[in-house]
């Protein structure tokens, strides 16, 4: 530990500065979001709220802003039905290649995104597959499955197994146990797993591009189609609105159940 | 005491119970009956089997061979939750998202009860081990001892068959320790249930236990009254697991007499002749004026090497031609303290000269 002089006054610039680096091109973004400019510029001539005012007439962002929370939300319900029972067998069952599995279904978050991407357009074509809500949510599962299932393989992992055994030898059959014991102790990483794949999903842009079709797309890949065209300050005003979305969803979570808990460190 | 009486049928039986993981072998070949009301102590060193055994008996895990049997029923091959066993975690295992009314209701809720009953049971159970105003609250705003208690309360309010008992006094403090397990026994008797209780604390064991069943390396070593297990050990090992022993190496003779260095002694234990083991409790032997003649006695005269007073024990060591004895003495005001480089004479009955075949372990 650094306690006093100038080792901590390095060590505090230190922090300082990689927060400004990590954070630096979000914060960016509000000042920019409000400028008065056409085009974005560094520093913004004026202010102004006309970005906001504009996004109100943008009828494909608000369509694609409306399918990117409707695909969030039923990818987030699927992956969690998903994930639950994997969770349990991986978590609680006794069976050879328990840790094959885990890493097989960990996989894709270690791929390239690009080559699932592809894959993924490969794949789907022949089965009309693109351009559809089936292809969005399949592709979404596979990317955000794994997240949900680790959250929910470390919330198991820190539930001790005699808690269930207790509840058994007090007559309690399997399912009994897993709905009045174990579900109910899991709530806060099911909670946080809903809000992790709920954001991955709402975020996703490089798989998503090679799946979704004209008549059907996100909001991430509308908004980077907008920028191929335009360089107008619209898109900060939207990336504002997502950062605020992304943090409102991230205050909840922390307030509901503790984010560091629900994701395994100590705490609580 | 409480004891299976002669004739009935055990309630609990193990017959040649089996558990293997992978090649080792952490339960072998253990058979042993438990009587109805009778409380029977699981006692042995960390990694001997115990909780091994136990849990096999509550169906938390498979056996690998052997037979379980209940009232004469064979439940091996049945589930823990159709076993009827009520068990207290070493950890109490309490549910944190219930409070202490619903974790003991929790059982009778799976049995079907009903809610008005249920209510009264578990008001009941929770009076039985005190903590009647505590029922609203939850787990983690309880005491360790608190805790342990209701994970008591909650193994009894289901009137279970069998009770089984982990460790559950391992996480607490010396005090209340004994407290407990005192509370534990009382409760016990009251209700007259067959109960397993393991713990590797032997004084624990033998203050509560109907009788012992000592294991060591998944073996069944001694079973028997704690009476037994401590004044007549089947083995070295138990007689040193149980109880504090000085520990010297012997030879028998063909007479029966063992030779220990210089001294000739009179021991008890079935021993062949041939190199043993002799094993006397420090607070048998006794310090006296002159060495006893005569039967049943053995003598020895010996210097204190180290003479050390503990408030209600004198303990000393005294060297005997090459060994060194370890004594204890309960004190008494005005009593002569010997002073290392003394010589001081030593008696101690034959039947507390525990002879042993001389084994290589232990
Ligand atoms: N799940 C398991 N897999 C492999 N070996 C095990 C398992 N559980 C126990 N063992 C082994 O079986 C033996 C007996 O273990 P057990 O837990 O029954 O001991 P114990 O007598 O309860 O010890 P303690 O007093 O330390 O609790 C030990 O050698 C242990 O390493
Ligand atoms: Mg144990």
């Amino acid at each position: 530990m650094i306690r006093s002089g100038p080792g901590r006054l390095f060590f505090t610039v230190l922090v300082a500065l990689l927060f400004l680096f990590l954070l630096g091109p979000v914060l960016l973004v509000f000042p920019l979001s409000f400028a008065a400019d056409s085009v974005i510029t560094w520093p913004p001539s004026g202010f102004s709220v006309k970005w906001y005012l504009a996004l109100l007439g943008q009828p494909d962002l608000a369509l694609a802003l409306r399918n990117s929370l409707v695909l969030a939300a039923i990818v987030t319900g699927l992956a969690l039905v998903v994930a639950l029972p994997a969770a349990v067998a991986i978590g609680r069952g006794q069976f050879a290649g328990r840790d094959a599995l885990m890493t097989l279904i960990s996989m894709p978050l270690l791929l390239p995104t690009i080559v699932l991407g592809l894959a993924l357009l490969i794949l789907f074509v022949g089965q009309g597959l693109i351009g559809s809500w089936t292809g969005l949510v399949l592709a979404h599962l596979l990317v955000t499955v794994p997240y949900a299932l680790r959250v929910l393989v470390t919330a198991l992992g820190t539930l001790p197994a005699s808690v269930e055994e207790a509840a058994s030898s007090l007559g309690a059959p399997a399912l009994s146990v897993f709905f009045r014991i174990t579900l109910p102790l899991m709530a806060p990483g099911l909670i946080a797993a809903a809000a992790i794949v709920f954001l991955v999903s709402f975020d996703e842009v490089v798989i998503t591009l090679f799946i979704v079709g004209p008549k059907l797309t996100t909001l991430p890949v509308a908004l980077f189609h907008y920028v191929e065209s335009r360089t107008d300050p619209l898109v900060a005003a939207v990336s504002v609105l997502m950062v605020l979305f992304s943090l409102g969803l991230v205050a909840v979570l922390e307030r509901a159940v503790g984010l560091r808990r629900a994701v395994g460190g100590k705490g609580g | 005491m409480t004891q299976a009486a002669p004739g009935t049928a055990p309630h609990l039986l193990l017959d040649r119970l089996e558990k293997r993981f992978g090649t080792t072998l952490a339960v072998q070949a253990l058979s042993l009956s438990v009587g109805r009301g009778e409380l029977l102590g699981l006692l042995g060193p960390s990694g001997c089997g115990k909780t091994t055994t136990l849990r096999m008996i509550g169906g938390l895990m498979p056996a690998s061979g052997g037979r379980i049997v209940v009232a004469g029923r064979d439940v091996t091959a049945l589930p823990p939750h159709r076993r009827d066993m009520g068990i207290v975690f070493q950890n109490y295992a309490l549910f944190p998202h219930m409070t202490v009314a619903q974790n003991l209701s929790f059982g009778l809720e799976m049995r079907k009860v009903p809610a008005a009953e249920r209510a009264a049971r578990v008001q009941k159970a929770l009076e039985m081990v005190r903590l009647g105003a505590f029922a609203a609250r939850r787990p983690r705003e309880l005491s360790g001892g608190q805790q342990q208690r209701v994970a008591l309360a909650r193994a009894l309010v289901i009137e279970p068959s069998i009770l089984l008992l982990d460790e559950p006094l391992s996480n607490l403090d010396a005090n209340l320790r004994e407290e407990m397990r005192n509370e534990i026994r009382d409760i016990q008797q009251r209700l007259g249930i067959t109960a397993v209780f393991v713990t590797h604390d032997q004084a624990e064991a033998l203050a509560i236990c109907d009788r012992i069943a000592v294991m060591r390396g998944g073996v069944l070593e001694q079973l028997g009254t704690p009476y037994e297990i401590y004044e007549r050990p089947a083995s070295e090992f138990v007689a040193g697991f149980v109880g504090r022993a000085n520990r010297m190496a012997a030879v028998r003779e063909a007479s029966g007499a063992v030779q220990l260095g210089p001294l000739r002694l009179q021991g008890s234990g079935e021993a062949a002749p041939g190199p043993v083991t002799v094993m006397i409790r420090p607070h048998r032997i006794a310090l006296c004026d002159a060495v006893p003649e005569g039967e049943g006695w053995n003598g020895a005269t010996g210097r204190v090497a180290r003479s050390t007073f503990i408030g209600d024990l004198l303990s000393l060591e005294v060297e005997i031609g090459g060994a060194s004895l370890l004594v204890e003495q309960h004190t008494f005001a005005g009593r002569a303290m010997p002073r290392p480089g003394e010589a001081a004479t030593l008696r101690w009955r034959a039947e507390d000269t525990l002879v042993f075949p001389r084994s290589a372990a232990a």
